[in-house]
């Protein structure tokens, strides 16, 4: 009789950390699976940011083109331009000032949101960095 | 001939390092301890020949001998000697072979630390290390020639990556980095050699935890250099921005710091070795996919990946590494099966527990983020990114909860705990956390998370201030000894428990920087002419003047900076800038930093023009950065300190098996 009465502390306790562990994994799985599709930042052209149509609105995208020349106005906490990738044009609007590489006629990455206007709002201008920029004359590689 | 004698360095060692592997598989089976010498010799052999295709490649470097496409590509006439130097490690091939370097010397080092120890065990770990190491050889023998010659000589380089010879801080990461990253091979060695032999015990278990705590040491200072590195050169005034590269470092120190934690339980008794077999597996693996990760260039583009067959060759590395150790666990899992019972909820075997859980989930999370883009592209061909904010948000639990057990558990007794025992300890250190949030509310800092974070850390603080200073009290009544002597006497004794601590302290230091900076930061864009002024939080900064010259360092590089006086908090003449380097299309950002005690005065250059001399800045004033990289470096400290050879070693706890046998 006073053997058997301990028995029953040990089976009881077993499952408490069981329970802990798999409700652990189940918030991990809930805060990893749950709006990763939110998180994600689209790489586009202008042209494939058309092609979303109204869909392609709210969404956080980073969008490559040129600058057009003669397209950038304003000072640069306020500016306007318009990236083409030579058959579709997105005018983008920014506050955040471009770093000195942003020039008329070069590349630029922007990252932001499709306006409804069809502006785009761009929170960042980035600036590629080349890894390896080889010199185009006089050192050719195999 | 710098090529010559390179190439057949590296050729001869892998040569060596597969001679190395086939004498310890032998000696290992028959014991022969003459096959055993050899092997382990062959492993010397094999470093000293690593050492020479270094010494090459420097030479090649400093000399400028560009009949080396490796130094054609990385440096230039110009390019001052530590550049050069540095330059070992600024690119793919000659990373490798800085790596084969660093892994054949850990290799070395532990090899002639138990030259007459473990004898039945050490062929085995022989025999891994040289089959790892034959693989980096291999690398650089097939698809990653570091001396590959062209012909015809050039006579002047493309230089060094800008961004690389931007700062000498390129000089201190990446090899911390490094030497971390192939020291987590030695762990995973001395696994396998426990697992082949069925001596996977509190003993072995002992020497693989301290072998992983020195490459631990390496990774943790890299990660904090690294950030540090981050935060005074690329100019965007952060540290930590979830970037792949990052990522790929902090992942398999996410993995080895949850094993450091679990072999201790492994080590008490039976429970947890299956677990922390698979954690040391899993580290080593994560080292391989994170060099896979950077440097076959899958992370710009899916696609990049056909097109260098390094790729291929380090998914297949990570693939073998994988599959050969799940299959020597499995194969093992009869030796290492547990006691079964699991143990009470409050307990120090349970906070371990959710510290493996914590730890392990995290890195989970990290590599689902980091991976996920390369999937989706792969699968349906959208270029995607997993941004910042997703990461932050999913960690953020995580990192909270580790706040919380990082004090509780070391204040926790083994097995069933008294709800008077919890009370008596925790009590007093709850009052602290509320006083810490009440206190960060009354100083002013605001947002949810930072608050939480201080309360947390006064709670953990003031568990692990508690635990010290009870034991030196003790200490201090028994002997008589002041309090320094006492305290001085109490962690030599105890090195482990005291080191452990004191990394404990350093995590609250740095997390509590983390999140003050990362939500009390104030920044503002300004575009001044001459003589104008800007202000951001309790700073004046005014725009004197914009000049414009060669450096005098290195004439090819042309710097433009805008020279500016503050006034406020810190004072004094500061000169962001921005360098043009002939081998680079965007010019490269050079902060202005001013670091106090509370808080960084950060200043970016964006754009400049020459025509009115009016600069466009960007401002930050980041709060309590610097006790980021003093927190980084108290962790690094007290791990130092665990490890370091006491004259009295720690007590060791029988292993049930061994005192069965």
């Amino acid at each position: 009789m006073t053997q058997s009465a301990p028995l029953p502390a040990p089976a009881r306790r077993a499952w408490g950390p069981v329970i802990v562990v798999i409700g652990l994994l189940l918030i991990l799985g809930w805060l990893v699976f749950s709006g990763v599709g939110n998180a994600l930042t689209y790489y586009q052209t202008p042209t494939e940011l058309a092609a979303r149509g109204e869909a392609g609105v709210g969404q956080s995208v980073r969008l490559g083109g040129l600058v057009l020349p003669g397209s950038v106005s304003g000072p640069p906490t306020d500016l306007t331009f318009v990236l083409t990738d030579g058959t579709t044009e997105v005018t983008v609007h920014s506050t955040v000032a471009p770093t000195s590489s942003f020039r008329e006629g070069a590349g630029a990455v922007v990252e932001g949101t499709l306006g409804e206007d069809g502006v785009f709002e761009a929170t960042e201008v980035l600036t590629k960095h080349d890894e390896v920029y080889v010199a185009p004359s006089g050192f050719e590689l195999p | 001939m710098a090529a010559t004698i390179g190439h057949a360095a590296v050729v001869i060692g892998l040569a060596v390092s597969l001679f190395a592997a086939a004498a310890s598989v032998l000696a290992g089976r028959s014991g022969d301890p003459l096959l055993a010498t050899v092997g382990r010799r062959s492993v010397y052999i094999a470093w000293g020949l690593s050492l020479a295709a270094c010494a090459a490649m420097v030479s090649a470097l400093l000399g400028h001998d560009f009949s080396v496409l490796y130094v054609a590509r990385n440096n230039a006439t110009t390019t001052p000697p530590f550049y050069s130097f540095i330059s070992l490690w600024a690119a793919l091939e000659g990373s490798i072979l800085f790596w084969t370097f660093l892994l054949t010397g850990w290799s070395s080092l532990l090899l002639y630390r138990y030259r007459r120890d473990h004898a039945a065990l050490m062929p085995w770990a022989t025999a891994t290390l040289a089959l790892v190491a034959a693989f980096f050889f291999a690398v650089m023998t097939w698809p990653s020639d570091p001396f590959v010659t062209v012909t015809p000589v050039t006579a002047e380089g493309n230089g060094p990556n800008a961004l690389l010879q931007n700062h000498p801080f390129m000089g201190l990461h990446p090899p911390l980095l490094y030497v971390g990253y192939t020291g987590l091979a030695l762990p995973f060695a001395l696994t396998v050699a426990g697992l082949v032999t069925r001596r996977f015990d509190a003993a072995w278990l002992r020497v693989i935890r301290r072998w992983t705590l020195g490459p631990w040491i390496f990774l943790t200072a890299g990660i904090t250099a690294g950030a540090w590195w981050s935060y005074e050169v690329l100019g965007w005034g952060g540290y930590w921005a979830w970037d792949p590269v990052e990522n790929a470092a902090l992942l398999p120190w996410l993995t080895a710091t949850a094993f450091i934690h679990s072999a201790i339980v492994a080590e008490r008794g039976r429970s947890l070795r299956t677990w922390t077999a698979i954690l040391v597996v899993t580290t080593f693996v994560l080292t391989l996919l994170g060099t896979f990760l950077t440097r076959s260039g899958v992370i710009e583009s899916v696609h990049s990946f056909t097109q260098s067959a390094i790729g291929a060759w380090f998914l297949g590395g990570v693939l073998i590494a994988l599959v050969s150790g799940t299959a020597l666990i499995v194969w093992r899992l009869p030796d290492l099966a547990g006691s079964g019972a699991p143990p009470p909820l409050v307990s120090r075997e349970s906070a371990f527990l959710l510290n493996n859980l914590l730890f392990s989930g995290l890195a989970f999370a990290v590599l689902f983020g980091t991976l996920y883009p390369l999937v989706a592209e792969a699968l349906g061909g959208d270029r995607v990114s997993v941004g910042a904010p997703w990461f932050d948000r999913v960690s953020a639990p995580f990192f909270a909860a580790l706040l919380f057990l990082l004090g509780v558990g070391p204040a926790l007794p083994w097995g069933e705990v008294s709800w008077p025992a919890l009370r008596d300890r925790f009590v007093l250190p709850a009052i602290v956390g509320v006083a810490a949030i009440v206190g960060g509310v009354v100083l002013g800092v605001g947002g949810a998370a930072s608050l939480l974070t201080l309360g947390l850390a006064g709670f953990s603080g003031a568990i692990l201030v508690g635990e010290v200073a009870r034991a030196v009290r003790g200490r201090a009544r028994a002997s008589g000894e002041g309090p320094l002597r006492a305290t001085w006497g109490v962690a030599t004794r105890n090195r482990r428990r005291y080191g452990g601590y004191l990394a404990h302290v350093g995590v609250l230091v740095a997390a509590v920087a983390v999140a003050v900076s990362a939500t009390q930061a104030v920044d503002a864009t300004a575009v001044l002419a001459p003589g104008e002024s800007a202000h951001v939080a309790d700073y004046t900064v005014t725009h004197r003047d914009l000049v414009r010259e060669p450096l005098a360092s290195d004439p090819r590089v042309f710097e433009t900076r805008a020279e500016l006086d503050v006034a406020g908090p810190q004072g004094g003449s500061v000169s962001p800038a921005l360098r043009d380097y002939p081998n680079s299309v965007v010019p490269i950002a050079t902060p202005s930093v001013l670091t106090s005690a509370t808080e960084d005065l950060y200043l970016t250059l964006l754009a400049y023009d020459t025509a009115s001399d009016t600069v466009t800045l960007r401002l930050f004033v980041n709060p309590l950065v610097v006790w980021i990289w003093i927190g980084g470096a108290i962790v690094v400290i007290g791990a130092a300190f665990a490890i370091w050879p006491g004259r009295r070693t720690d007590t060791v706890v029988a292993d049930p098996v061994v005192a069965d046998a």
